[in-house]
């Protein structure tokens, strides 16, 4: 698969301070990117670096082979954006809206803006005036700005902000559709993890501007040692050796414990013969949300 | 170019703002007609019969002006001429001069209103780029296959366009009540113009859009100030204070400066007001025409080449 975005030693200096070090990955085509990080990792300004709001200090920023910084017009052409909110023009409809953009971007139908429009499920408040929209609608229109010129690379910053869980579900399924029908690739940045989780194909974790990881879902996840709760009648004794030899946690009814799965057989096992009343074991799956805090507070 | 002028102007016309400016300038054409109307039905106008030696008496102390203070100054040796050279022509020709309220009055008052058309073309250009940043809509609109420079572009036509249509619903609303309010003269009265040493005549419609367009460049040098304060500070409030600020007190303060200090003439507001050229004296002895428009031209330039680099330049962090 070929890289839809690379990003080859990007460096952001604003006022002496390296917002951003030596940013380098890249993005095939027809995956979702995950961007995650902290607050004030460097997210935004990286996403304002590839759609040309700001200039690179150093490195480069390519899109389907046409560089940012030297063929500007020819590199946007691929992207379709929203950076941070979908703000818009609150006293035009959302269909004057989508116009102004359509008007910037060669050859775009009527045909085409309403089935965007369908797309998204706006057609029936598009002639409404934007500041009676919701900000479900906002995101929706403005996913359909990005979709107008049927652009290589999507670029969403926190797409599912203020969406209830239906709209995020529909924004998911959206993105599932468009890169496996259309081929297109998806940045997503987001601090939802869960939501990455669900969405994205790889993530690439950054904080203070550098790249610490890039890892398909699987690998992130998989990485994780597992823990099992042990819901068991009192403890006694047990409670020291659990304690010293398993590094287990107590806890009300029980105590939960790292362990991998060939080991939870030979805990039980150890427990019975020690004459402890077991009710039940579940394994608590690690969340992404734990892996990157492990990731990024290392 | 033309789509992005038409995707501006759809922004500055579905705003019912713009729409309340317009309201206000054709208000203060009807305004001003009824006033007129008013002080026409309570002193009906008379001619005067004695109106010839009347102006006879005026060009005999003109003429004595002339010799007294013309002498070593060259501006209002200019001066004198031209008002000798017309009244003496108007002698000749016999045509007495104008006593009634008419459309050219109503016309002729109406300029006051440029003013106000200044402060609405200022308020828009201020707004123009310093919007799409606290709006945040800047953000997609730079995002296109268009470079900032184009889109600045269009922005700065669209005041521009802003501006010609105000002063074009002001010249013929004003020639439309005028019509309604005192009818058409009978006789058209031609503008003495005084060009190249002698009086030419004129047609008053003519003339009145020489002069709306003399009026106007004031305006047009503090709406592309304003523009480009907005696309420099990003703050409307900024350029739009500013700018009104040195539409009020530019004038007096340069006129102050003007009668100490030679280099006065350097400043814009000593440039903006043209017609001093045609009827008046300008504020430093010496100053050309040719003068002025250069002045103008460096000064228009240099607004357009900070608004166009800062603009294109600087990280949009907003």
């Amino acid at each position: 698969m070929s890289a839809v975005l690379t990003l080859d030693h990007v460096k952001k200096v604003i006022g002496g301070k390296t917002i951003i070090n030596g940013l380098s990955f890249s993005v095939r085509e027809g995956e979702v990117f995950g961007f995650l990080g902290p607050n004030g990792a460097g997210k935004t300004t990286t996403i304002r670096m590839i759609v040309g709001l700001m200039d690179i200090s150093e490195g480069d920023i390519v899109i389907c082979g046409k560089s940012i910084k030297n063929d500007f017009t020819g590199a946007i052409k691929e992207i379709g954006a929203i950076v941070e909110n979908p703000e818009m023009y609150k006293f035009l409809t959302g269909y004057q809206n989508l116009l102004q953009y359509a008007r910037m971007h060669d050859g775009i139908t009527k045909e085409k803006i309403r089935e965007v429009i369908e797309l998204v499920g706006l057609t029936d408040r598009i002639h409404d005036k934007v500041k009676k929209y919701s900000l479900g609608m906002r995101q929706r229109l403005g996913l359909a700005q990005c979709l107008l010129h049927d652009p290589k690379l999507l670029i969403l910053d926190e797409p599912t902000n203020g969406l209830d869980p239906a709209g995020i579900r529909e924004i998911r399924d959206h993105l599932r559709m468009l890169t496996r029908e259309r081929g297109m690739s998806v940045i997503v940045s987001s601090h939802l993890l869960s939501e990455m989780e669900l969405m994205c194909d790889r993530i690439a974790i950054i904080q203070n501007g550098e790249l610490i990881d890039v890892q398909t879902i699987n690998e992130f996840t998989e990485q994780a040692t597992a823990a099992f709760a042990f819901e068991t009648g009192s403890l006694g004794d047990a409670a020291t050796w659990l304690k010293s030899d398993w590094n287990a946690l107590m806890m009300e009814e029980g105590f939960s414990v790292e362990i991998t799965r060939e080991q939870v057989p030979v805990l039980i096992k150890k427990l019975t013969a020690e004459g402890i009343d077991l009710y039940g074991v579940k394994a608590v799956a690690k969340t992404l949300e734990d892996r990157f805090l492990e990731v990024t507070t290392k | 170019m033309g789509k992005l002028i038409i995707n501006e102007c759809a922004k500055l016309f579905r705003r019912t703002g713009t729409w309340v400016m317009f309201a206000i300038v054709i208000i203060m054409i009807l305004g001003i007609g009824a006033f007129l109307k008013y002080g026409e039905v309570n002193n009906p106008p008379q001619v005067n019969p004695a109106w010839e030696q009347e102006l006879a008496m005026q060009l005999e102390a003109d003429r004595a002006a002339l010799e007294e203070t013309g002498q070593n100054n060259a501006t209002l040796r200019m001066f004198y001429e031209r008002e000798i050279a017309v009244k003496e022509y108007q002698l000749e020709k016999d045509l007495a001069p104008e006593t009634g309220v008419t459309l050219w009055s109503l016309m002729s008052e109406a300029q006051a209103v440029i003013g106000i058309i200044g402060v609405f073309t200022i308020i828009i250009a201020a707004g123009m780029v310093a919007s799409e940043f606290s709006w945040g809509t800047v953000k997609l609109l730079l995002i296109r296959p268009i470079k900032r420079s184009k889109i600045l572009l269009s922005k700065y036509l669209t005041v521009l366009l802003f501006g010609g249509l105000m002063l074009t619903v002001l010249y013929t609303v004003s020639a439309l009540v005028g019509l309604v309010l005192f009818g058409m003269p009978e006789q058209a009265r031609p503008y003495l113009a005084f060009a190249d040493g002698e009086v030419v005549e004129r047609s008053m419609f003519i003339q009145l859009i020489y002069n709306y367009l003399l009026s106007s460049i004031d305006v047009l040098m503090l709406a592309t100030m304003a523009f480009m304060i907005s696309a420099v500070f990003r703050n409307s409030s900024l350029a739009i204070g500013l700018s009104l600020f040195l539409m009020f007190m530019g004038g007096t303060g340069t006129m102050l400066l003007a009668s100490k200090f030679d280099w006065a003439k350097y400043v814009l507001f000593a440039n903006t007001n043209l017609t001093v050229y045609f009827d008046g004296v300008p504020p430093v002895e010496g100053m050309t025409l040719a003068f002025s428009i250069i002045m103008l031209l460096i000064y228009f330039v240099v607004f357009h080449l900070l608004a166009f680099f800062v603009f294109a330049k600087r990280d949009v962090a907003a």
